[in-house]
C-alpha cells in the first residue's frame, strides 16, 4: 500500500494526472479521525489485475474546510463522498448529506471516533 | 417540456426483501432520472468497533454486519490484523477459510439466482434453488456449528476443525448441488423466460463499467476482469482451481450466466480444497497489537470487499474503514437504470444481488 500525500488545493489535479480509469480502479473514499479538530481524507485506489497493489492518495485538514469534489473525473465517487459527508459532518462540493443519516440520526457518529 | 412521472420502487418492494429505495423519473414507462435511498438500517458498526470492541473482538462485530456474506466479513478483517501483526496462519487454515469463503458464494450466488427466477414469474424454479440452497446451509452447519452466524475465523486460523466423515458428507452434498447446477444452467440458457426475456435487458457496457468502477459479477458481466480473488496471494486461490468467469453482455441474462458458472467453480475448488486438505494445526499463537495501517481486499459475492484498518498499538483500534460491494454500485446501479422501462426495474435490481444489510452497516 503505497501513500501519496496532497493538499485540499492540488488533490483534484493529482488525481486528474494519475487516474486512468481503465487502469486504476477507484475503490472508496475514507476518512481518519486524527483529533478533534483535524481529519485524514483518503482517496483509495487499486490497480486492476495487480497483485495487491493499492495507492492512496490522502490530505489532512481541519473539519470546517470545504474538500472537492472529485465526481468529474470518476463518477462512482459521488456515493463514498456523500457517506464521507454524513458520517464526518463535513462539507464536500455538490455532495449532499443525508444519504445514510436522517435528521433524528446520531449526527456525524465518526468525528473523533477512536481517539 | 415532456411531461415527467415520479415512481418510487421501495423502500419495501416484493422484488426485494432489504430495505432501499430508488426514486425513479419516468417520460411514460422509460427510466430518465434515477435517486437512491440506502440508509433505512444503518447501524453504526464502524463506530462500535472502534468505541465499544477490542481489536480480537471485531472479527465477530464485522461478522454481523451481513448475514449472507458474515465470513466474508469476519475473514477479510482478520487478515487486516494478521497482515497487521505479520502473522503466518497454518495452510490447512488457510484451506478451511477458502472452504467456507466459497461454500458463501455457492449459496449468496443461489439466493440471487432464485429471485431472478421469481422476478420472471418463474415461482417453480424460485423454490427449487431455494430448497437445493439448503443443502450447502446444512454442509455450513455441519462444518462451522451454525446457519448463518458461524464465527469461524478467528485471527490466528480458525475454530473448528473438520473430521473426515464430515468432509465425505460434504463431498456428497456437493455432488448433489453440482448436479442440480446443471438443471439451472439448462433452465437459464434454453428456457425462454429466464433467457430470451433477460437479453439485452439492464445492460452494463464494458467501458461504463470501467466508468462507474463496476465490481463482483456485475463487471465480470460486462466483461471486466476484476476478481480479487486473482489479485491476492493470503489465500493460495491458485491452488486450488480458482478461475474467473466472465461474460460480454453486460445484461440480466450474463450476469445470471457469470453466477451459475462461478458456482460450478465454487463447487470445483470446495472437492479440490477437500481433497487436498494438508495436515496440521488450525490455529497460530498471536502476540502484540494492532499498530499501523493497513487495507486488505477479498471477493465478496457482490464483488469487491474492502476494509481499512488502523490501530496504535492498544487494544482499542483508530479506524474500522469497511467498503461494502453494494454500496460501492451504486452508481452502476443508477446508470443501468437510466433508459430501461419501469416494469423491468425489479428484475434488474434483483440482478444486481444488492445486500442492504451491508451496505447500511
Amino acid at each position: 500500500m503505497k501513500k501519496v500525500e496532497s493538499t485540499l488545493e492540488n488533490i483534484r489535479d493529482d488525481i486528474k494526472k494519475f487516474y486512468d480509469y481503465k487502469v486504476w480502479h477507484f475503490i472508496t473514499m475514507n476518512g481518519v479521525a486524527l483529533d478533534g479538530e483535524r481529519f485524514e481524507v483518503q482517496w483509495i485506489f487499486s490497480r486492476y489485475e495487480a497483485m495487491d497493489e493499492s495507492v492512496i492518495y490522502y490530505t489532512v485538514t481541519e473539519y470546517d474546510k470545504i474538500i472537492p469534489s472529485i465526481e468529474d473525473i470518476i463518477p462512482s465517487s459521488i456515493i463514498s463522498q456523500r457517506e464521507v459527508v454524513d458520517m464526518f459532518g463535513v462539507k464536500i462540493d455538490g455532495s449532499e448529506a443525508g444519504l445514510y443519516l436522517d435528521a433524528d440520526s446520531l449526527q456525524m457518529p465518526l468525528r473523533g471516533c477512536g481517539l | 417540456m415532456k411531461k415527467t412521472i415520479h415512481i418510487p420502487l421501495g423502500s419495501q418492494h416484493i422484488s426485494l426483501l432489504e430495505p432501499v429505495k430508488f426514486k425513479f423519473e419516468c417520460e411514460n414507462e422509460k427510466i430518465i432520472g434515477v435517486d437512491s435511498d440506502v440508509g433505512f438500517v444503518h447501524r453504526g458498526v464502524e463506530r462500535a468497533c472502534t468505541t465499544k470492541f477490542k481489536f480480537d473482538g471485531v472479527g465477530y462485530v464485522v461478522a454481523r454486519v451481513c448475514g449472507l456474506c458474515a465470513i466474508t466479513h469476519s475473514m477479510t478483517y482478520t487478515a487486516s490484523i494478521e497482515k497487521m501483526l505479520q502473522t503466518q496462519i497454518p495452510l490447512k487454515a488457510k484451506y478451511l477459510r477458502m472452504l467456507l469463503l466459497e461454500l458463501d458464494r455457492i449459496h449468496s450466488h443461489m439466493l440471487c439466482l432464485s429471485h431472478v427466477s421469481e422476478n420472471a414469474g418463474f415461482e417453480a424454479i424460485f423454490m427449487r434453488i431455494m430448497g437445493d440452497r439448503e443443502l450447502i446451509m446444512e454442509i455450513q452447519e455441519l462444518i462451522t456449528g451454525n446457519r448463518v452466524q458461524f464465527d469461524f475465523i478467528s485471527i490466528g486460523g480458525v475454530n473448528r476443525d473438520i473430521s473426515s466423515e464430515h468432509i465425505k458428507k460434504v463431498k456428497e452434498a456437493l455432488k448433489v448441488v453440482r448436479s442440480k447446477v446443471d438443471g439451472y444452467i439448462d433452465e437459464f440458457t434454453n428456457n425462454w423466460s429466464l433467457s430470451l426475456k433477460y437479453k439485452n435487458i439492464g445492460v452494463l457496457s464494458l467501458d461504463d463499467a470501467y466508468r462507474f468502477n463496476a465490481i463482483g459479477p456485475l463487471a465480470r458481466a460486462s466483461g471486466l476482469k476484476i476478481d480479487v480473488r486473482n489479485e491476492i496471494d493470503y489465500l493460495p486461490y491458485s491452488e486450488i482451481g480458482f478461475e474467473m468467469q466472465t461474460s460480454t453482455g453486460g445484461d440480466i441474462h450474463a450476469r445470471n450466466v457469470v453466477r451459475l458458472n462461478e458456482i460450478v467453480n465454487s463447487i470445483q475448488m470446495c472437492e479440490n480444497i477437500l481433497d487436498a486438505l494438508p495436515e496440521g494445526e488450525i490455529q497460530t499463537k498471536v502476540k502484540g497489537k494492532p499498530d499501523g495501517e493497513v487495507l486488505v481486499r477479498y471477493e465478496a459475492p457482490r464483488g469487491e470487499l474492502a476494509y481499512y484498518v488502523k490501530g496504535g498499538g492498544k487494544p482499542m483500534l483508530d479506524r474500522v474503514r469497511i467498503k461494502t460491494p453494494t454500496f460501492a454500485s451504486i452508481p452502476s446501479f443508477s446508470h443501468i437504470f437510466m433508459g430501461s422501462q419501469y416494469a423491468d426495474a425489479p428484475a434488474i435490481l434483483a440482478s444486481f444481488d444488492p445486500c442492504l444489510s451491508c451496505t447500511a452497516k
